[in-house]
């Protein structure tokens, strides 16, 4: 019997770039979130070559799903690139916004059904949280919801696609340090969070092959990325409007403050490499900097 | 353990075309290449050439391409004009050899390899996906072995899982590793080598039409023999691409081992020729240091400032004299006239020469350093090409012409590798990987083919051809030692008898009376001296320093070295310190130690080291090659 074939979903979480030319501000000062540009964060880039990897190795169907305001589609296309996704999904609606992480991970569950021509996933990825300040708890609810075993912090995995299951290596925080490496076995479906150290290595002569023309498939597709782009709203998901957006919330985020910045402490000096007296004022002033400095 | 039909070790010119005459012929092939993506590690000079040989017949690049190489690959202009200069000192003569480069030929190209081969990697591999293979980069094939009882080779690299393959083509380059740990050759030697330096060197593309008098069709090909080698055996070149000029030089490793001078040294000779610096001047800006007193910030500000105006200066400069850079310029609206672009740069000048303290004046602007062997197939062509199930192509099989002052190599490796891919094909077929079946017929058809005949003896009408070119030169001036021979060769009859004898003798007791420091260098500089017209350059070239070289080079360093130095005190090893061509060597207390950092890998030292090409990825990366 032929081994079904796998199918991975990516829940990713979309940033605002706040590299040089893209960000755009209202004239108050505060973020202009309709005209900056979004890209994918880092942490769901390491979920996304992650669901590569299924892709590379296992020729797993990917679909990539995010929340959001419909000005998504420049970091879908980035996932795409990343991933040689098959499927691009958008949920987004107005009944969807000052959802918190419950309410998201409910748009999330109802998307992951819909996602690889409605067969759903045997794996599904997220980031490890995203940096804009989430708090990491959106990718365990949508397991909880979902029903599927959750591994965090994943840095390798294995699947076995004839047995349905995976085998996956993760950190273990003690003490607030990263020094444990735990192995898991665990049946299919299940969901995974990437660890943002998450590299995939490719050491065969398939692999490597394999990675060639995923590479030059998923720069074509991207190129007509919109032909894999599917926007959802609420109805189409089939939400029900008590468990989504500002409603579906337990939690409100009651104010924000900013933290105060720390006064820069560095300062610039401008030595001349071809002047032997600033050189050495120059060392000496590292070395008391060095001697000084609290490190034991 | 996977499994796969053919692997190809090396993804050059000979290597690629492996690949993709496998796939032609319906054969599923893995290509392994160290460098981090195809055409960064090759370098060439160079014109490869399509040839059309009266007797027999040779295996062109468009015979496995197809008509898409013509029409489409990234080659630089059709070489249509061949002169070689006898130089001694500001003396030059010249003497027309274009009908000897059109000597059975289609055509002839000069190409950079770092664009040429991404473009037949990119053919070769669509090709072969359709047939389950492909091209793999950033992967260093360390060793292959047999497992007793079994005819299939294993792959070992450096960064994959081993695989198992039916039959293995060699394609990796004079200092074949293949060749070292199946001992199917010995390493090539001082005699057998030369050494190749080259610089690209920057010029925009219709000022070096008008300087060497070619349409946008056509292209020169400038040789040097005579002072200019410094009193080595070998020559210089000067080859005109699209809007750069290839300039180099090969020296016989024997009269440098004899000899020994540091190879930029040797360049900057060439470089420093008067008629070679006219050719190569350019207008360059340089920027003094500023004597007025301002403060620090303000010399960074201003400094900023002059490295940006410089950049849209050169940009928009190159961009005025090229064919479709001026359409662009005036199609984006930004312009409306030549006239008007012309006087943006002249005003850019003003600028930067009143505000900014620069300086314009003629130079030269150099792009690329880069250096590696060549071997002389008359003395080192693998008489038996294959070891086992392994067959060895171009370089690696040591299958280099040289005759007269051109070499050939990527066109005699593209032969090769078809050969050999067809020899691999039918043994597929008949799943026989024996010795007679594959081995025996490759090296039946190596033999067979024309440019063999060139490595084994000399061709009466090629000669002839030569000679024509040369008839207004005294015979006297060859000098008693050649006056005789000249005679005999000037005559239709004695030169038949002649050629026939000397082809009996054979190349081996001919060469070191043909090739020697006479005809590559007392010659040509005696005719320059007698015959030759003065030229006059008015400027030096302000050639750079070596460390300057080696930092516009790109590296990605490995902490272990690829190199190991086994003889430290060895009389070659000593000779290394002036020749390696990055000075990656040097003296200390009598012992020559290594330090690999800035390594070009051109192979000069593999000799009396053990001597491998660093890991994938790792090493240097040509820009243009
Ligand atoms: C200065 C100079 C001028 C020349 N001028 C001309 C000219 O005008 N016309 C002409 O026809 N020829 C010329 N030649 C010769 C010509 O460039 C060579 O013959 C030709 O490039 C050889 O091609 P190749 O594919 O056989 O080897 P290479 O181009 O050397 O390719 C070998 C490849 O194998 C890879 N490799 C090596 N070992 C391994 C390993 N263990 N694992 C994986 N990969 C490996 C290398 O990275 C490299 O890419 C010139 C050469 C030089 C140096
Ligand atoms: S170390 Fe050897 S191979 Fe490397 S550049 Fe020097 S001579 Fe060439």
């Amino acid at each position: 019997m032929p081994v079904r074939p796998l199918n991975v979903g990516v829940i990713v979480k979309l940033e605002p770039d706040f590299s040089e030319g893209n960000v755009s501000y209202n004239p108050d000062g505060t973020l202009n979130r309709a005209e900056t540009k979004n890209i994918l964060g880092p942490h769901s880039a390491a979920a996304t070559l992650a669901a590569f990897y299924c892709k590379v190795k296992y020729a797993a169907r990917v679909a990539i799903g995010t929340m959001g305001p419909p000005i998504a589609n420049q970091a879908l296309k980035q996932a795409q690139i990343i991933s040689n996704a098959d499927e691009l999904h958008l949920y987004s609606d107005r009944i969807f916004a000052g959802a918190d992480t419950l309410a998201t991970a409910e748009v999330l569950r109802l998307g992951v059904s819909r996602m690889n021509n409605g067969l759903g996933a045997d794996i599904v990825i997220s980031g490890h949280r995203a940096s804009d300040g989430e708090t990491g708890q959106t990718g365990p609810q949508t397991a909880w919801k979902l029903g599927y075993p959750f591994i965090g912090n994943v840095i390798d995995f294995q699947i076995d696609p004839e047995n349905r299951s995976i085998h996956a290596k993760r950190f273990i925080s003690l003490y607030g340090f990263y020094d444990v490496i735990e192995e898991i076995q665990a049946p299919l479906p299940v969901f995974i969070s990437a660890d943002p150290s998450y590299k995939p290595s490719f050491d065969t002569v398939s692999e490597r092959l394999s990675l060639a023309r995923n590479l030059n498939e998923a720069r074509s597709k991207a190129e007509n990325f919109e032909k894999y782009l599917q926007v959802y709203n609420s109805e189409a998901l089939g939400a029900d409007p008590r468990f989504v957006g500002l409603p579906g919330s337990p939690t409100i985020v009651y104010k924000v403050e900013k933290i105060p910045k720390a006064k820069a402490k560095r300062r610039v000096e401008f030595i001349d490499g071809n002047d032997t007296a600033q050189l050495d004022m120059a060392a000496e002033k590292l070395l008391q900097l060095m001697t000084e400095a609290p490190i034991k | 353990m996977e499994k796969y039909d053919v692997a190809v070790v090396g993804g050059g010119t000979s290597g690629l075309t492996a690949l993709r005459q496998l796939a032609n012929l319906g054969k599923q092939a893995i290509l392994l290449e160290a460098g981090s993506t195809t055409g960064t590690k090759n370098v060439s000079g160079g014109i490869l050439y399509s040839k059309k040989p009266k007797n027999g017949r040779v295996y062109n690049i468009e015979d496995v391409f197809g008509r898409e190489f013509i029409d489409e690959a990234p080659f630089e202009r059709a070489i249509t004009q061949y002169i070689l200069h006898a130089t001694s000192k500001d003396k030059l003569y010249s003497i027309d050899l274009t009908p000897v480069h059109e000597y059975q030929i289609n055509y002839a190209y000069s190409v950079l390899l770092s664009k040429l081969v991404p473009w037949l990697a990119k053919e070769a591999s669509d090709m072969s996906e359709k047939m389950g293979g492909g091209i793999i980069s950033g992967v260093h094939v360390r060793s292959i072995r047999w497992e007793t009882g079994s005819n299939d080779t294993v792959i070992e690299t450096d960064e994959l899982e081993p695989f198992r393959v039916r039959a293995v083509i060699a394609a990796d380059g004079t200092n074949s590793e293949l060749a070292d740990v199946t001992q199917s050759r010995n390493k090539f030697s001082s005699e057998q080598l030369y050494q190749g330096v080259k610089v690209v060197i920057k010029l925009p593309e219709t000022i070096l039409e008008d300087r060497f008098s070619i349409t946008s069709e056509e292209g020169a090909a400038h040789l040097f023999a005579g002072d200019v080698t410094m009193n080595h055996i070998g020559g210089g070149f000067l080859y005109t691409n699209r809007d750069t000029i290839s300039l180099g030089a090969v020296y016989h490793m024997d009269s440098m081992m004899e000899n020994p001078v540091e190879p930029s040294r040797l360049i900057d000779a060439l470089i420093r020729n008067q008629f070679v610096a006219e050719f190569i001047k350019d207008r360059v800006p340089t920027r003094k240091a500023n004597q007025a007193l301002i403060s620090k910030d303000e010399e960074i500000r201003q400094h900023f400032m002059a490295v940006k105006l410089l950049k849209t200066w050169n940009n928009l400069r190159s961009d005025y004299y090229s064919r479709d850079g001026i359409k662009r310029l005036i199609e984006s609206g930004k312009y409306k006239t030549r006239e008007e672009i012309e006087s943006r740069i002249n005003n850019l000048e003003k600028e930067l020469v009143e505000k900014y303290n620069c300086e314009f004046g003629d130079n030269y602007v150099e792009l690329e350093y880069s250096a590696r062997l060549i071997p002389d197939g008359k003395r080192c062509r693998m008489k038996t090409p294959y070891y086992k199930n392994v067959l060895f192509v171009g370089d690696a099989a040591g299958r280099g012409v040289f005759i007269g002052p051109r070499i050939e190599g990527l066109n005699v490796g593209i032969d090769d590798a078809v050969r050999a891919a067809n020899a691999v094909a039918r043994s597929l077929d008949r799943n026989n990987f024996d010795e007679q079946y594959l081995g025996s017929f490759y090296t039946k058809s190596v033999e067979e083919s024309p440019y063999t005949r060139d490595m084994k003896e000399i061709d009466k009408e090629y000669l002839k051809i030569f000679l024509d070119c040369s008839k207004h030169i005294p015979k006297d001036i060859v000098g008693s030692r050649y006056g005789m021979i000249f005679k005999l060769m000037s005559s239709s009859t004695l030169r038949g008898i002649a050629v026939g004898f000397a082809n009996m003798l054979g190349f081996d007791r001919l060469l070191p009376l043909v090739e020697s420091v006479d005809t590559y260098v007392n010659v040509p500089v005696e005719i320059a001296e007698r015959l030759g017209r003065h030229v006059d350059s008015n400027y030096i070239p302000n050639t750079p320093s070596l460390q300057e070289r080696i930092a516009k080079l790109d590296y990605d360093d490995d902490s272990v070295p690829h190199i190991q130095v086994t003889k430290p005190r060895s009389e070659f090893m000593q000779k290394m310190v002036s020749l390696c061509p990055t000075r990656c060597y040097s003296s200390e207390n009598g012992d020559v130690i290594l330090q690999h950092e800035g390594c070009i890998e051109c192979g000069t030292c593999a000799y009396d080291t053990l001597w491998r090409h660093p890991r994938g990825v790792k090493g240097v990366s040509y820009k243009y090659g």
